[in-house]
């Protein structure tokens, strides 16, 4: 199943996570490439407080090219959360 | 008294708001429930970054002064925020602190309403901020310009590592009340299993002279958002800045976020 985002590119969902995960990675430089899966939770876990979760609102709409809402992005709780905002955020292709 | 503010504080443990976040197993639905969410929600127990703000619950404590006997003490604060636009939004809050046998001039309230708007790779805030004696004959109205970088040093906002949950942020700001006061503010947070730190330091320049203020504290969860807790704070504190130190141990409730 694929989807494009708001250019037109087609992504698959598993595309869309590895590329979430990706970016999570590198906003958290001090966790290792295993430790961050979908299950992550981004504030326990990760320790995001409430301003840093906003920090993947600028590479994923340069990556994915989707714009999200800062007041959604506040209330993700984990990983996976956050790769489901992205891939529903995309149209049917 | 100490019944009163209970009751209160129980009374605003209501959540208004409904379940903003997406459910993480069903795609469809999660976009759904994030986007048609009415999008507000009350916190209790939760920073809301004004000056005398910190992490730490809303608490029933017992302390001690500078030269004063042992007394109760309840502290409470709620929240409500909410969404004003896709990139901005609103902060509302109240904030008592008053207790068995504190003078009413010593008692203190506040209540702020801040915007907050994310231009990565800072964050820009601008409020309005009330701070109160239990007479309200020192009063600490103003308005205030913050701004905080989103990240981008080690512990900025985040874990430094899986191993060691330390993270910080600094805050830079300017009020406008009775004069107009620059500040910056430096906080700290720790957490290991069930016990959390916090400290959150403050510097004005108040007519020339550096003022600072200092507050911390230490919790340990019992179960849900129950929380044993130990605080203390220094220095010269508003909305008198006049020279104080205390200390409490006592419980402490926290609804929301951690």
């Amino acid at each position: 199943m694929t989807r494009k985002d708001e250019r037109g590119h087609r992504w698959t969902d598993l595309g869309v996570e590895r590329a979430v995960i990706r970016i999570v990675r590198r906003l958290s430089p001090g966790f290792g490439r295993r430790t961050i899966t979908r299950k992550t939770r981004l504030h326990t876990d990760l320790g995001w407080d409430d301003w840093y979760v906003l920090r993947v609102v600028k590479p994923i709409r340069r990556t994915l090219h989707e714009s999200l809402e800062d007041r959604v992005v506040l209330a993700l709780k984990t990983v996976g959360d956050l790769v489901n905002y992205v891939w529903n955020k995309m149209e049917d292709a | 008294m100490s019944r009163r503010w209970l009751a209160i504080t129980a009374l605003l443990a209501a959540r208004v708001a409904g379940a903003q976040e997406p459910a993480p197993a069903a795609p469809a639905a999660a976009a759904s429930a994030a986007e048609n969410a009415p999008g507000w929600e009350v916190l209790v127990g939760h920073s809301y970054s004004s000056a005398r703000a910190l992490t730490q619950p809303a608490t029933f404590t017992l302390e001690q002064e500078r030269g004063q006997p042992l007394y109760t003490v309840v502290d409470a604060a709620a929240l409500l925020r909410g969404s004003l636009a896709p990139r901005a939004w609103l902060e509302m809050g109240i904030r008592a602190r008053g207790g068995s046998a504190r003078p009413p001039g010593e008692r203190a309230y506040g209540a702020m309403a801040r915007m907050y708007g994310e231009l990565d790779p800072i964050l820009l805030a601008a409020g309005y901020e009330y701070l109160g004696d239990g007479h309200f004959d020192v009063t600490q109205p103003a308005a205030t310009f913050e701004l905080t970088p989103l990240g981008g040093a080690p512990g900025l906002g985040t874990w430094v590592s899986p191993a060691l949950h330390l993270r910080w942020r600094p805050w830079l700001g300017v009020s406008w009340g009775k004069g107009v006061r620059p500040y910056a503010r430096l906080s700290g947070e720790c957490a290991s299993g069930r016990v959390e730190a916090g400290v959150e330091t403050t510097g004005w320049l108040v007519h020339g002279s550096g003022l600072g203020f200092i507050q911390g504290d230490l919790s340990v969860r019992l179960v849900g958002g129950l929380f044993a807790t130990a605080s203390a704070e220094a220095g010269r504190a508003p909305p008198r800045y006049e020279p104080s130190g205390r200390f409490g141990v006592g419980l402490g409730f926290r609804l929301g976020p951690s």
